[in-house]
């Protein structure tokens, strides 16, 4: 646990991280197109809030954000709440099974989170019906999409990383690693 | 204990999955007026301040990055728009003579009433909110019921239509884009008259599509595409006559009827400010949309079973 938090204070800090970044969202990031495509840091979010505090956190914060996301901008309301979900919970187990530690998850993660939610996304438009014609650029824009959300995804996991890990748990396995990396406590520890 | 967590994790995801598939299939369901409707304009009435504030507070970040893009975007241009300005000079210069005829024509034949942006008030509107959905192209404005802004009123820029207000609050709108999926807009080709319905091409931001013009119909690649100014079903709303919308890039035939690409001339990517056509209650303008919401329902907004002729559009068509 980080000095001076207490994992009391998670869903604060998660509560407040997701207002945040969907108003970032809405107000500045949507309305700065980079390569023809508008960089979506909701689904990183939700996913790296998953990759830190596990799958029913993970699950809460997209049902979370996403609701939120839908209220704002008058969407079909449940819609991104279902992918949102989905993806929180997936990063979430991906955390508890596997545990990846890597230089490269983050882009990793927010590339598969980027990918499922405009794929996502798409396929639910293509079940309620959609009236207007679909061109084949779509898959252009739904790549073009991922890349550059898996571009920004290392810096968002930092600001996630960096908001949250003082609320969170100290994880026995993580302690484990730390020793075996180290050789044992970390020096500040031991002195 | 194990155990305990994983039951306690499953019925997390079951319980949350089936409160979305149930919020989704409720207000997929209900009319625009429904409960859950209602929530979600006093949500945005509640929060469109705070966007508002918050929009402004961040201006200088969107402003940033927004130079960034601008500059690029605007050196890339600057010769093509010189040559093109020098040639629309010289075409200014040539019709004047022409539109003071016209002009004298119009008044002879009384045509003065006819529906025009003339007859509607700009309300001018900050963006304080855009979805960075690649289906729902829909910016949030700062305005709403109490500045005179009612639904399905058009919404424009200096360069041409931006789309119509889909939602309005006391002091916020929503305003879906000329490429939001659901939306469709009567038009005719300036040069010619030819009638069709434009509609965006989703997962094509920046590119829009006439259709239903038919075949035998002149279409130039550079011929610019405006309001027609007819009702239609599918959208109660009636845009002004002569609203530019685009300018067509490219050219297809498809048998009896013709299709072609127009490139919206609007940015609608870095939108600050908008103006949004509002009209006094009992103005022509109102009436025409009284009329209009009283014409039976299209099969599906934006499905624009559009017939060649205007005639046929204005009864059948679906756009506004």
């Amino acid at each position: 646990m980080g000095a001076g938090a207490s994992p009391s204070s998670l869903p604060w800090r998660v509560a407040a991280l997701a207002i945040v970044v969907v108003f970032l969202q809405i107000g500045v990031v949507s309305e700065v197109p980079v390569f023809g495509v508008v960089v979506d840091l909701s689904p990183l979010t939700v996913a790296f809030i998953g990759l830190l505090c596990g799958s029913t956190v993970g699950a809460c914060a997209g049902f979370g954000i996403g609701l939120l996301v839908d209220l704002m901008l008058g969407q079909t309301l449940g819609l991104t709440s279902l992918i949102f979900t989905a993806i929180g919970y997936g990063s979430g187990r991906l955390r508890e099974l596997r545990d990846p530690q890597g230089a490269l998850v983050a882009l990793v993660l927010g590339a598969a989170a980027a990918g499922a939610s405009l794929v996502g996304y798409s396929l639910m438009e293509f079940m309620l019906g959609v009236d207007a014609p679909v061109s084949f650029e779509l898959l252009r824009q739904i790549v073009l999409g991922v890349i550059v959300d898996a571009i920004v995804a290392l810096p968002v996991w930092a600001i996630v990383r960096r908001c949250l890990e003082p609320g969170l748990p100290d994880d026995p396995r993580r302690r484990r690693r730390r020793a075996y990396t180290t050789g044992g406590l970390s020096p500040l520890t031991r002195a | 204990m194990h155990d305990k967590t994983i039951r306690r994790r499953r019925a997390v995801l079951v319980l949350l999955v089936a409160l979305s598939l149930i919020l989704l299939t409720a207000y997929f369901g209900e009319a625009r007026g429904g409960r859950l409707h209602s929530v979600q304009r006093d949500f945005l009435t509640v929060v469109s301040p705070i966007q508002d504030g918050a929009n402004k507070a961040l201006k200088p970040v969107r402003d940033l990055f927004g130079w960034f893009g601008s500059t690029l975007h605007a050196k890339g241009q600057l010769a093509e728009l010189r040559k093109q300005n020098d040639k629309l000079r010289a075409q200014v210069i040539a019709r004047q003579s022409d539109e003071r005829a016209y002009a004298t024509l119009r008044r002879l034949y009384h045509l003065d009433n006819e529906l025009g942006v003339a007859a509607y008030h700009a309300v001018a509107a900050t963006v304080i909110g855009e979805s960075p959905n690649l289906w729902n192209k829909t910016i949030n404005i700062n305005k709403g019921t109490g500045d005179g802004v009612r639904e399905n009123d058009p919404v424009v820029v200096g360069e041409g239509l931006v789309g119509v207000v889909t939602e309005a609050g006391a002091a916020f709108a929503q305003v879906s884009l000329v490429t939001d999926s659901g939306i469709g807009v009567s038009a005719i080709i300036n040069e010619t008259g030819a009638p069709g319905l434009v509609e965006p091409k989703v997962g094509e931001p920046d590119d829009l599509l006439m259709q239903y013009l038919p075949a035998n119909t002149p279409v130039s690649i550079g011929n610019y595409v405006v309001t027609s100014g007819t009702i239609s079903s599918g959208h109660p709303s009636l845009f002004p006559r002569g609203i530019p919308i685009g300018q067509v890039t490219s050219v297809k035939e498809e048998g009896a009827i013709k299709s072609v690409n127009v490139q919206p001339l609007a940015n609608l990517h870095n939108l600050e400010t908008v103006q949004v056509l509002t009209y006094p209650p009992n103005s022509e303008p109102a009436q025409a949309a009284r009329f209009a919401s009283r014409l039976p329902a299209g099969k599906t907004p934006g499905s624009g079973a559009a017939g060649a002729s205007e005639g046929q559009l204005a009864s059948t068509g679906s756009g506004g």
